[in-house]
């Protein structure tokens, strides 16, 4: 029987290209605890977000993150578990004490768990599920804890999926139907992942609407008694529909995550459109993208390997889409003839292409969206300007917006302030 | 930046803008070692935009050291290895040269708020203690005799007792699964875990040091 250490071994192997932040908590104690303020639980997600590792490519590894079991009936050209001889699966009762002891060490913060579909993904989903139960209900962790849906999972089992974590996510893998059929033939794009991310959207949505407003009438002694009758309800029948404290449901959000570059012809335009539509249907905290690389006795192993860059510009853009609240046709400027985005900094491209007729602008006239195009203004100088400029103060000098935030080396050639702006070596010469 | 309507403090009106607000330093600064109460005079007689800003050299001093301050309680959260007994105390080994120590053991009582924390401090060879009502001791006895003081007659909780591995070979077995060669990166390593790390008493042996390509025996080279 392989030893713990050795389900660690390959499990986490087997897991090392699924990507998570090192803990999406809200840090927030805006939201009841998951078990309230009681003593007897252990972990806390709004302390979260220490990274206590990091491996040598420089990645926070701060979440126990294995598969449950590298047993799987989908054949994904890309995917690790192809060339795994070693087919393994945790048992619940085991995966929880392995990640109480790492917790005890404060070596990891939290819990990804991931895993291949063994037998159907409901079955799967089930044990995944008993190995959460037993850390929120046995071992009493209140911790952050990433849950990773698998495709074509039933709604019934979602729903309680939903309710044990603070994230789930489910991976799109590729941004279409084509280019999905194309690397995992098996996965139905609609039915198995654009289906289930609705439904994750409607549950939460549904339920921390009545959790609040059943929150919103209890005053503060209510409050109180409302949660110790909601322990007494579940140590009596074991687990409730809804998290027992009325507190909402999946703060972090649901995130996806792409591989980019496995499919043949699928571009960045290509996942651009996909994560905007996303962002805006299914309430998409953020997405995730990963670089292919060819391993070793996989149907795709002498293909060539996506470039990193090109995960690092589809980042930045995505904090455009996300953050800066770009439009996608805004970035359809920079895009290239390939439908791929160009080398360096889409911000920078984006202003050039923007700035070029308009000409630089001044920071006590423009408005907060035209600041935003500029690079070196993210959204907090941006409204840090508006908020000075409301207060009736000028900017005389550009080290004044530097006691703001603005990056100066950035910022300076789409910038002029008093009629004056720098001049680059560019326009010097011409 | 000249405020034309009056001279007030322009970065207070929109509230936090850069560095700390003169009560945070007031706050904190008494934490560092070198804090003397002159700091606290020269503190009230400067502007705060230019508290904020590094405006003067005194300035700059004070915002040096509240980071100093800052990164020694972040760093001990982030890699102080700690151990659980049968009697759930939960102990652990830090380097503290400022005063630090109950903003750290407030970090560990919230992650174990049923336990009772001691953190030795090798700086000052004293023990910090934060029992279940959140109630912060230090004594003067090194780490091996304070737990078992205070694991005296508390109750037996199993906590771990049957898994056959040390947390050490579990950690390590993690650790050594997440790595992706293909996006080996030692700059960008070095940024998250600065040399310094490694000498913390967490970090001095720790798994990291021993998987870091710039510490790989020359066999595992060949």
């Amino acid at each position: 029987m392989p030893s713990t250490l050795e389900k660690i071994r390959v499990l986490g192997e087997n897991s090392k290209y699924d990507i998570c932040a090192s803990t999406a908590s809200s840090r927030t104690d805006k939201y009841p605890k998951l078990f309230g303020d009681s003593k007897d639980f252990i972990g806390n997600t709004a302390s979260a977000g220490i990274c206590h590792s990091y491996t040598p490519d420089g990645r926070c590894m701060s979440l126990f993150k294995t598969l449950y079991t590298n047993k799987c009936i989908y054949n994904c050209k890309y995917c690790f578990s192809h060339t795994c001889k070693k087919r393994l699966s945790f048992i619940p009762e085991e995966y929880a004490r392995t990640f109480m002891k790492l917790y005890s060490m404060n070596v990891v913060e939290g819990v990804f768990i991931s895993s291949g579909v063994c037998g159907s993904a409901d079955e799967t989903t089930e044990e995944m599920l008993q190995a959460i139960r037993l850390l929120r209900f046995k071992y009493k962790f209140q911790g952050y804890v990433h849950f990773k849906a698998l495709p074509g999972v039933s709604q019934s089992l979602l729903r309680e999926a939903i309710t044990l974590s603070d994230r789930i996510s489910i991976n799109s893998e590729a941004s279409t139907k084509e280019y999905l059929a194309e690397i995992a033939e098996q996965k139905d794009f609609y039915n198995d992942i654009i289906l289930r991310q609705r439904w994750l959207k409607q549950i939460r949505i549904r339920h921390n609407d009545e959790a609040l407003k059943e929150m919103k009438d209890q005053i503060q002694d209510k409050k109180v008694q409302f949660q110790e009758k909601m322990i007494k309800d579940h140590r009596d029948n074991g687990y409730k529909k809804f998290r027992w404290d009325g507190a909402p449901i999946l703060n972090s959000g649901q995130t996806t995550q792409f591989v980019i570059g496995a499919a043949e012809n699928e571009t960045d335009w290509d996942l651009l459109k996909r994560i905007d539509d996303d962002y805006k249907k299914i309430d998409l905290r953020r997405a995730y993208f990963s670089s292919f690389i060819p391993i070793e006795g996989t149907p795709l192993s002498t293909k060539q390997a996506a470039p990193l860059e090109r995960e690092h510009r589809l980042y930045q853009t995505d904090w455009l889409l996300r953050i800066y609240h770009y439009k996608l046709n805004d970035l359809k400027e920079v895009i290239n003839e390939d439908g791929n985005l160009p080398r360096g900094d889409p911000k920078i491209h984006l202003a050039e292409s923007y700035f070029e007729n308009r000409g630089p602008i001044d920071p006590n006239v423009a408005s907060y969206k035209e600041l935003l195009r500029v690079p070196g203004i993210g959204p907090i100088s941006a409204k840090r300007i508006v908020n000075l400029r409301a207060q009736k103060l000028t900017f005389k000098r550009r080290q004044d917006l530097k006691s703001v935030g603005v990056v100066l080396k950035r910022a300076d050639p789409y910038l002029k302030i008093n009629g004056n702006s720098q001049t680059t070596i560019n326009k010097f010469i011409s | 930046m000249k405020n034309e309507s009056n001279y007030e403090d322009s970065l207070k009106v929109v509230g936090r803008a850069r560095g700390y607000s003169r009560e945070e330093l007031i706050a904190n600064l008494p934490r560092h070692s070198k804090f003397h109460f002159g700091l606290i005079k020269q503190i009230m007689s400067i502007p705060e935009v230019a508290l904020r800003n590094s405006g003067t050299l005194m300035a700059k001093k004070i915002i040096r050291m509240m980071r100093e301050i800052n990164t020694e309680t972040y760093r001990a959260k982030q890699f102080t290895r700690t151990e659980i007994n049968n009697r759930g105390v939960l102990y652990g080994v830090v380097i503290l040269k400022h005063h630090v120590m109950d903003n750290v053991l407030k970090y560990f009582h919230e992650r174990w708020p049923q336990c009772v924390i001691c953190l030795y401090n090798e700086h000052t060879q004293t023990t910090g203690i934060i029992n279940e009502k959140g109630e912060i001791r230090e004594v003067k006895l090194p780490l091996k005799e304070t737990v078992e003081k205070v694991s005296t007659g508390r109750p037996i909780i199993s906590y771990f007792e049957d898994i056959q591995f040390s947390g050490e070979e579990i950690f390590e077995s993690l650790y050594n699964s997440q790595n992706i060669v293909e996006r080996e990166n030692a700059r960008y390593f070095k940024s998250m875990i600065p040399d310094k790390c490694f000498d913390l008493p967490g970090m001095k042996n720790g798994v990291e040091k021993r998987y870091n390509s710039q510490n790989k025996k020359i066999d595992d080279f060949f």
